[in-house]
Formats: structure tokens, sequence, C-alpha cells
């Protein structure tokens, strides 16, 4: 490497006194992130003697894995959950990427008679909305989205801000001379966007995908708007959200509900289950997370020497 | 391939045909229950569909609401006027609140339908039940749901640890000779025991008051933080109180003072958890305590049988604070009203009237089919762990749990000394009063707010009341206490006067 | 003449290609959010069931109450609830925002890929816990009888501080926990847009011999300027709801904290929990909208002024 090589080199990267505190920087602010999962892990593991003695600490006086006995004694309802988890993720994801790409992509061309239009109609539901109420009557009573796995994805196919962010990624990221270079070689519409357009965005695309599979992953409201009878499609985030809302009602409530109360509230599922299960709903998706950043931080050769 | 087609849809076809044979054409009635811990409903629901076939005529399907997501499914199934949901379960303290509902036409008018299919229901539920049910709804004054027959009557008890009570030196006697002004000794001892951090007085705090200055819940008042006091004549619950039939401003009365000051000390010396003086920790730490018995003094909402369901490793007794009291609140406990939403209005009372008064129907509900979720022994109920784990909805929210077998558990006899028990209770003088407050609608929640920031602390004794309580009783007074007071009282003194 | 019919006619094909595209979105967004929009009206009645029990019936026989369902404003603690909600916003705007990017350009700089990984996935962990376990995590250090920070005090021979009882340390532990559940979030948005910027910019920039500070602030940053701008838009348009959890989990809903932590989404919570009624929560929803609508055109036009491109419409 001679001389002037390495001058450039050095202009292509911070030096080793700023990486350091960067790593210092992002470094404390990744453990201050993780921490909490960490205590999450400990109170999973804490016996429940500990928990109604101390409370939840990072130094539980005694442990125990019976968390994680009840939580695979869940059995059936266990595995269920989890399946639906994954499939509502999936299927969610997928359609509601699509439908983001093709609605945000017309937004971005400027040649689009309807743009501003369009643009309109999607930016003013983030700020309007009809409220519970009205929503649940159209999606159940009008769209039968009532106890079945439609009325666990649907609802959520469309998010404006999402469709905001990719049409910013798009003005970004993509020339609007290779769309006119496309267009001119006599490409469709649907032929530039897929093979022209979309391998440009791939990191808006993983973004974009992560952030709705978090989304999809994280739900559990619409489980309990739309969901009465049939258990079977219930994700792992609305049993957990069930128990702690069970738990939550019987200690508000105790009082109004007689001697059946005092059995019900021996019989809660400890403090101790309920981390179990936050655990197995966290741990696959932060599996799955290097799936989607593989696309985000591979795009970066910013920072990178090249050769 | 045309062929191919042809006969699907041919097959198709009878399918569907044969579908619609076997459904009788039996319309399908469903119920929403709350509490319920039900994860297999098979064998149940297909025994009592075919009991109630003929009964009814109708095909029953259940909603088995928990504690938890109760609330809002039934008040969205209301709301939103669904006509899938026949029945459902309401009372004077959930969500979906029983007086409200029925004054804004949610619920069916069932004075006709009591009329025609209810001769048995009026036989098996006690005439007090139907008038604590009779109120002025949407279609004026009448029933508006089934009354379900369970423990009537409010009594707050003192949850004594008495394992640690004769620890130091005490017996139980002597502990009922004292009053909530004399427990600072017996608290100073069992710190001096216990350790430092032993929270010997063990709280609900909103109840505290209540048992200390003898006041009751007012039916229809802001429901998570009372604004209004009643008070109870401590000695003939039946009889007029020392102000007489008017509320009070809660927090403004000499009581009040006399009790957050006495608590406040309590609390400065530390023999009250702080943890309960905040709005969400202070359930689960008074739980928590109670259950592994880590406490001496403790506050409990009884009902009769309560000690056969608790198992906290210590010997427990509670000691009454008043004879229990039939009020609105605690005769409005469990009720199960029809929507207006529904198409089969007739089938579902049919329904309810038989399931309050045959005990086939309401056992096999409760208790499950004999043989799968328990068997008899000498006529008691002896539940089988597993199937009953599958199959446990909440008895008390049913309807009338007088009709049920025994079980081995609460021993024979037990419904009987139930229904005894709550038939001596007396009544308080403004039974079946009910505080209207769409009119002062603002005012109670802006007052309710007000009481958020302060009653809670104040009554765990967190706050020094010197300071906190003038501020509290100024914002409440700045934000409409007079009026929701004035209206409180106008209805009070008409329904009396009726 | 016959090139500009031909013209006209692909126009015409390009513009219907690109509807259908948006058809899907479309469709869902006047079924599932505009069709919804009707029920608005609840804000200015007494909804109540009529007959028959149905929604849209009970919606229009209801009697008008005119403004009478914004009448919870009348309070007062309403200044004091809207004084809440509006600071804690606009400071967290501004701070996440500036974070954010920090955290991102270090990211997109560390010459230590693996490292870049570990540190953004780590940051997402925030998302997955729910406020009620984030607060189980604060109360563990602050727990009157058990935290952490009350047992050091008293080793140390101090009187512990009654955290829940106590105003003065919650405007900073509520910001530290907004920041904690909200930075990693929008730096990986940042992240993918400085993945999205052509790279011969820098080896333009490199050849002119910038160094990688001036790369930064003369590359980088004018590149993710459209994601910040439209962000920061976005983030405005909310300026009026605030994170409910956050201000109603994490202090444990404790009455005392209230004049530090009273925003206007947890006032009509409790309203709501003791009234039951919809109206009401409904016009709460509606006045939210209205200002963060000002709010969001107000903030679009001076962004239009200075950058026409970077606006949201």
């Amino acid at each position: 490497m001679d001389k002037a090589q390495k001058r450039y080199a050095g202009l292509n990267t911070f030096g080793p006194g700023a990486q350091a505190v960067f790593h210092i920087c992002l470094g404390l602010f990744a453990l201050l992130c993780i921490i909490p999962f960490v205590f999450v892990i400990i109170i999973s593991f804490t016996s429940e003697d500990s928990i109604r003695q101390i409370g939840y600490s990072f130094a539980p006086l005694s442990w125990s894995t019976q968390a994680y006995g009840y939580v695979f004694s869940l059995g059936r309802q266990l595995w269920l959950s989890y399946f639906n988890s994954f499939l509502i993720t999936v299927v969610g994801t997928v359609l509601s990427v699509i439908i983001c790409i093709l609605y945000s992509y017309p937004l971005y061309r400027k040649d689009f008679k309807y743009r501003n239009f369009f643009n309109f109609m999607s930016f003013f539901t983030m700020i309007f909305g009809g409220g519970l109420v009205p929503t649940v009557v159209v999606c159940k009573q009008m769209l039968g989205m009532s106890d079945n796995y439609a009325a666990l994805i649907v609802p959520m196919l469309f998010n404006p801000f999402n469709i905001i962010v990719m049409r910013t990624f798009f003005q970004t990221t993509v020339p609007r001379e290779l769309i006119e270079a496309s267009t001119i070689d006599g490409a469709g519409e649907y032929r530039t966007l897929i093979q022209v357009v979309l391998p440009v965005v791939k990191p808006a695309i993983a973004t974009i995908a992560l952030l709705n599979a978090l989304a999809f992953w994280n739900e559990w409201f619409l489980s309990l708007l739309y969901v009465t009878k049939n258990m079977d499609i219930i994700p792992l985030q609305y049993l957990l959200m069930r128990m702690q809302r069970n738990a939550d009602f019987l200690a508000k409530n105790a009082g109004m509900l007689g001697a059946d109360a005092a059995k019900a509230a021996r019989n809660l599922p400890s403090q101790s289950l309920k981390m179990a299960l936050v655990v197995f709903i966290v741990v696959p998706i932060a599996c799955a997370y290097p799936f989607f950043q593989r696309y985000v931080v591979a795009g970066l050769t910013v920072g990178s020497v090249k050769g | 391939m045309k062929k191919l087609f042809a006969l699907i849809l041919a097959l198709a076809m009878v399918l569907t045909a044969s579908s619609f044979a076997l459904a009788e054409d039996l319309p399908t009635i469903t119920i929403m229950f709350h509490g319920s811990n039900v994860t297999d409903d098979t064998a149940v629901l297909e025994a009592v569909n075919e009991y109630i076939a003929d009964k009814v005529g109708a095909k029953l399907e259940v909603v088995w609401g928990t504690w938890g997501d109760f609330d809002q499914k039934a008040t969205d199934a209301l709301t939103t006027g669904d006509s899938s949901i026949d029945m459902v379960f309401t009372c004077s303290w959930s969500a979906d609140e029983y007086n409200k509902y029925a004054k804004d036409g949610y619920f069916v008018k069932l004075d006709d339908l009591i009329a025609e299919y209810g001769a048995d229901l009026t036989a098996a539920i006690p005439e007090s039940l139907m008038q604590a049910a009779t109120i002025e709804g949407a279609e004026g004054m009448g029933i508006y749901a089934v009354n379900g027959f369970k423990d009537t009557a409010t009594q707050n008890t003192w949850d004594v640890n008495v394992t640690l009570l004769t620890e130091l030196g005490y017996t139980l006697d002597d502990f009922k000779a004292m009053s909530f002004y004399d427990f600072g000794d017996l608290f100073a001892k069992a710190k001096e025991v216990k350790g430092d951090s032993f929270y010997p007085f063990l709280v609900e705090p909103m109840v505290l008051e209540r048992m200390v200055t003898g006041s009751i819940i007012v039916a229809g008042d802001s429901g998570s933080t009372n604004l209004l006091s009643l008070y109870l004549n401590q000695d003939d619950v039946s009889a007029e109180g020392p102000y007489g039939n008017v509320m009070l401003n809660k927090f403004a009365t000499e009581e009040y003072k006399k009790f957050v000051e006495k608590m406040h000390e309590y609390y400065e010396a530390g023999y009250v958890d702080p943890a309960l003086a905040v709005a969400e920790t202070s359930n689960d730490t008074r739980t928590n305590a109670q259950l592994t018995g880590d406490y001496l003094i403790g506050t409990q909402s009884y009902s009769f049988g309560y000690e056969k369901q608790i198992d906290r490793g210590i010997e427990v007794a509670f000691v009454p604070c008043t004879e229990p009291y039939v009020d609105t609140t605690a005769s409005q406990g469990a009720m199960m009203a029809i929507s207006t939403a529904s198409e089969h209005p007739v089938e579902s009372f049919k329904f309810l009237a038989l399931l309050n008064s045959d005990p086939t129907l309401m056992t096999l509900m409760n208790y499950g089919v004999e043989g799968v979720h328990y068997t008899l022994e000498d006529g008691l109920v002896k539940f089988d762990p597993d199937a009953r784990a599958t199959y446990s909805p909440w008895t008390n929210g049913m309807g009338n749990v007088t009709i049920l077998p025994d079980t081995v558990d609460e021993g024979a006899g037990f419904r009987e000394s139930f229904k005894e028990y709550y038939a001596g209770a007396k009544a308080i003088p403004a039974l079946g009063f009910v505080f209207d407050t769409s009119e002062v609608n603002t005012e109670m929640g802006n007052l309710s707010n007000v009481a958020a920031q302060y009653a809670l602390a104040l009554d765990a004794g967190a706050l020094d009341p010197e300071t906190a309580l003038p501020e509290f009783l100024a914002e409440l007074d700045a934000n409409g206490m007079q009026a929701y007071l004035d209206a409180a009282n106008a209805q009070l003194a008409a329904y009396l006067g009726e | 003449m016959q090139r500009a019919k031909k013209s006209k006619r692909r126009w015409d094909a390009k513009n219907f290609w690109l509807l259908t595209m948006v058809m899907p979105g479309a469709i869902w967004l006047l079924l599932i959010r505009y069709l919804p929009m009707l029920g608005v009206i609840i804000s200015f009645k007494d909804y109540k069931a009529q007959k028959p029990n149905t929604f849209w019936n009970n919606l229009i026989k209801s009697e008008w109450v005119g403004l009478g369902n914004f009448k919870f404003l009348s309070n007062t603690n309403t200044l004091r609830m809207i004084r809440n909600t509006l600071l804690y916003n606009a400071a967290w705007i501004l701070l996440v925002l500036v974070i954010a990017v920090l955290f991102a350009v270090m990211m997109s700089e560390l010459k230590n890929r693996f490292m870049a990984k570990a540190y953004q996935t780590m940051m997402f962990f925030p998302y997955f816990l729910s406020w009620v376990v984030a607060s189980y995590f604060v109360l563990a250090f602050l727990d009157p009888t058990s935290g952490m920070i009350p047992s050091i005090q008293r080793s140390l021979g101090l009187r512990p501080t009654q955290f829940y009882m106590d105003t003065t340390w919650w405007p900073l532990i509520l910001t530290l926990s907004n920041l904690w559940k909200n930075v990693g979030y929008s730096s990986v948005l940042y992240l993918a847009a400085i993945t999205g910027i052509d790279t011969t910019l820098y080896e333009a920039a490199a050849v002119d011999g910038a160094t990688k500070r001036q790369q930064v602030w003369h590359v980088t940053l004018p590149g993710i300027r459209p994601m910040i701008v439209i962000l920061l838009i976005m983030s405005v348009g909310k300026i009026f709801n605030a994170d409910f959890g956050l201000f109603y989990n994490v202090p444990q809903n404790s009455g005392p904290l209230y004049p530090v932590t009273q925003v206007i989404d947890t006032y009509v919570y409790n309203t709501y929990a003791n009234t039951h009624n919809i109206g009401m929560s409904a016009a709460a929803g509606l006045l939210q909208s209205v200002v963060g609508c000002a709010c969001i055109v107000a903030t679009n036009l001076i962004v239009r002024r200075i950058d026409a491109d970077s606006s949201l419409f």
C-alpha cells in the first residue's frame, strides 16, 4: 500500500480514538437495553417465595426452574399459540410488505397523476381515526372478522407510517433516471418496479419487513377484540397478556368476588411464569432479527476500507 | 374434467343440505360469562344441548370470558349492538354496570317474560333479589336481569394472623376488644419480634377506610375511588346511621380526618408497607403477603365459606367489623341480562330461568358431566382434578348457586347454612338506591381524577393529612363536589320518599 | 400529431398500472379506516342503545349533545395535563432525534462490523418488553422496601427516598425510560437511510480531500435529511398523544406523582374507567387528532419553505 493509498483510506474512516468513543457510547446504551431482559430471565428463574418476600430483584433469595415446568405443562395451548404467532407474523409480514411497496412506490413517482390524492388518503388516517367501537363494528359485523385468522392479520396490514418511511427511502435511494431509463427500454411498470427498483431498495424493504414483523409478533389487542370462542387461534402474546390481566383483575376486585376469588387467587400463574413466557416470546424474534439485519447492515459499505 | 367438477358440486350440495338438516332449525343462543377458566367445554355443551333442546328450544353456545378480558369483550359486544351475543353477565361492579346499561337501553326488560315463562324462576329466587334487580331502566321501572342467588350481603372483617398474635402474647379475645385506634402497641411489638422489614398492618386502604369510619359504598358512585359516604348504624345496620339517610363528601368528615391522621402515624412508624399506597403495586403486594401469611392484621371482605378456600400455612381468624348488611352493591353482585341486540330473547330467557331453577342444568353447567368432571360420594361432589382444570367456570357468576349439590371440600349441609346465613342478614334503609349520575357525569369524571391523586395515598397513611387533606378538599370543591353531592342527596331523598 | 396521441395513450397506461398498485392499500383504507370514521359523530352525541339495537341505528338516533362530551376539559387540572403532554413530547422528539441520528452515524462508521451488528440487535430489545415489564425493572431500583437505591441509602445511614410519593425524580426517570424504548427503533430507520446513500459520493468527497468528519457533515447528514424531516413531522403530529403505558405503568399509577405524570391519555383513561362514557373518550381522541393535524400542517408549511423536497405533502 503506497502512501497516497494510505491517505485515501484514512479519509474513509474515523481514527482509533474516535472508534473507541463510538464503542463506549454504543456499548453502554446497548448494555442498558439488554439488562432489563437479563432481569426478566432472572425473574423467570426466581422462586415464587422469593418474589413474595422481596419482590423483583437481581439477587433473589432462592432459584427455581418451576416456571419453565409450568410453561411446558401448558402443553397443547403453548405450542398452538406459538404456531399461531409464527403463522400470523409470517403471513402478515409478507402481505403487509407487498401492500406497502405497492402503495408507496406510485407515491414516489412524481409523474403519477393521483399521487397527491393517495398520499393524503394514507396520511390522513395516521392523524384521524374513527375510534375503537366503530372499527370493531366494521371489522366484525360487516367484514366478518371474528374468531378467524383474518381478524388477527387484516386490521394491521396497512400502516401509514411505514408508507411514508418507504416513500422516503425510494426518494433518497432510487435515482429518477433509473426509472426513466427503464421505461424508455419499454419495460412495464411492474417489471420496472420488480427488476430495477426493488434490488436498489433492499435495505429499506428489510427494515420495513422488520418493523412489520415486530408489530405482528407483539400484537395481542386484536385477539382481545376479535377472538371470543375459538381460542385455538390466539397467539403467544395474548396468552401472556390474558394471564397478566386476569391477575390484575383478581387483585383489584377481590372484595367483590366472594369465596371463589380466594381460590382463584391461589391458583393464579406466578410472576415467574409470566416472565418465562416473556422469554419464550422474545427469543425467537431476537433470533430472527439478524436475518433482517443482514440486508440492512450488509449494505453498509461506507465505513469499511475497500481493498 | 367436467364430470369430476359436477360430481364435486353434487357432493357439496348434498353435504350442505345434510348439515342443514342436522341443525334441526334450532336457533343458537350465546351466553357470555365472567371469570371462567375453561379450555374444553365439548362434553358439557353436548350434554347441555341434549338436555335443553326440548325445554328451551335452542342450542347453547358459550363465550367463556375471563377475569381480565370480560370487561372489554362485554362492553364491546353491547355498545356495538352485536347480535351474536344474547346473554351477558352484568352486576353493580363490572364495566357493563347493570344500572347504567339498563338505563341506556342495552338490556331487555324481563317483566313480561317473567310473567309468561318465569314461574319456576320466581319460586327459586328470593323475592328480595327480584326487588334488588327492579330499577328504573330504559323501558321504565322493571327487572332487567336475572339476579343470581349467591352471597348477598357485605361484611368487612379484620383478617387476623392468630399464629403470630399468640406468639406476641395476645389472645383473639384481646384483639376483639381493641379498635383501630388501639393497634399501635400490638404493631410495635410485632415489629420488635419480626424485624424492621416486617409490615404488620396489611390493608386494602379503601376498604379499611370504610371499616373504620363505618361508611358504605353508594351504588352508582365513582367506581375506582368512591366519593360519597353513607354512614351505617354500627349497632343495628337496618336503622338510620349517625347522619341520617344523607350522603356526605367522604373526605370532608371528622371521622375521615381522624382516620387518616392515625393511619399516617402508623405509616410513619413503619407499620404499613409503602407499596400499599401506590395504585398499581397495592393489590399485588397485599395478595402476596396474604397468601404467604406475612402479616399480623389485615382487612378482608368476607363471604360465607371464605375460610375453606384459603391455605396460608397459619391459623387465620376473621373478626367482623359489623354484622353482615344487605346493600344495593351486594344484592346486585352477579346477574345475567339479555342484550337488546339479541334475536332470540324468548329462548334466552327460558334458558336463564331454567339455569336458575333446575339443579340438573345448573350442576351440569357449573360442575361438568358426572363421571367425567366429578363423581358423587355420599351425595357430595368430588372433582377429578385434571378434568376440573379444563373446566372451572366462576360459580358465583353463573346464577343460583344454592341449587348446587355440596362438594366434598365444603362438606354436607354447606348450602343450607349458606342460605341461612344470608337469610339472616339485615337490609340497610337505603337498600335499592342507585345514584344516577347521568346529570353530573362530567363532575364525576373530574372528581374521580382528583380523588385518584390523593385518596389511596391518604388512606394508606403515606401523605401527611395536615397539608394534603386541605389541598385535596379544595380541589374537590373547585371541581364541583357540591353539585355532585346535592344531586346524590336529592335523588336519595326522592327514593326514600316514594 | 400521431406521436402526441401515442404518448398520451402510454401516459394513461402508466397511470392505470400505477393505480392498480395503489388499489389493495386504498381498498383497505376505505374499509378499515374511512368507513369507521363515520363513528366520529359519537363525539357529539349521547350514545345509547336504540330500537332496534344495532350500532348504526344507535349512532343515528342517539341524541345530539353539541360540545357536551368535551366538558371533561373543564377541570382544574386541564392545564397541568396539557402542559405535561406537550412538554414531555417536545423534549423527547428532539432528544430521540439527536441521539438516534448520532447512534446511527456511529454504527455506520464502526470498523468492526460484528460489533456494529451486535449493538444494533441489542438496541432492539426494549421494543419487545412491554411497559408493564419495564415497570418491574424500574420498581427493582425504586421499591421503597427492597429496591436497590433505597437499600443503598439505608446501608449508608440515609433516609430512603420515597420515589413513588416524591415528584422530584420523575421527569428524569420518564425521560430515560422513553429514550431507552425509542432510540433503538429510530436509529435503525436512520441506519437504513444511511445505507441507501450512494457510496460514490463518499469516494468523491475523499478524493477532494474531505476528512471523515467533513464527510459525515456534508454527505451523510444531507443524505438522511429527508428521513429526519419526515420522522420529525410525523412525531409532531402525535404531540398531543402520550405513550399511555409509560405514564401509567412506569410510575405505577401513583396518585401523588400526578403533578408530573398525568397526561391527557391517562386522564381520559381514568375518567372513562369511572364514567364509561364513550362519547367523552371519542371527543378526547378527536381533540388530539385536530391538534395533531394543525401541528403537522404548520410544520409541513415551514419545511416546505425551507426544503420543498423533504416535505410530507
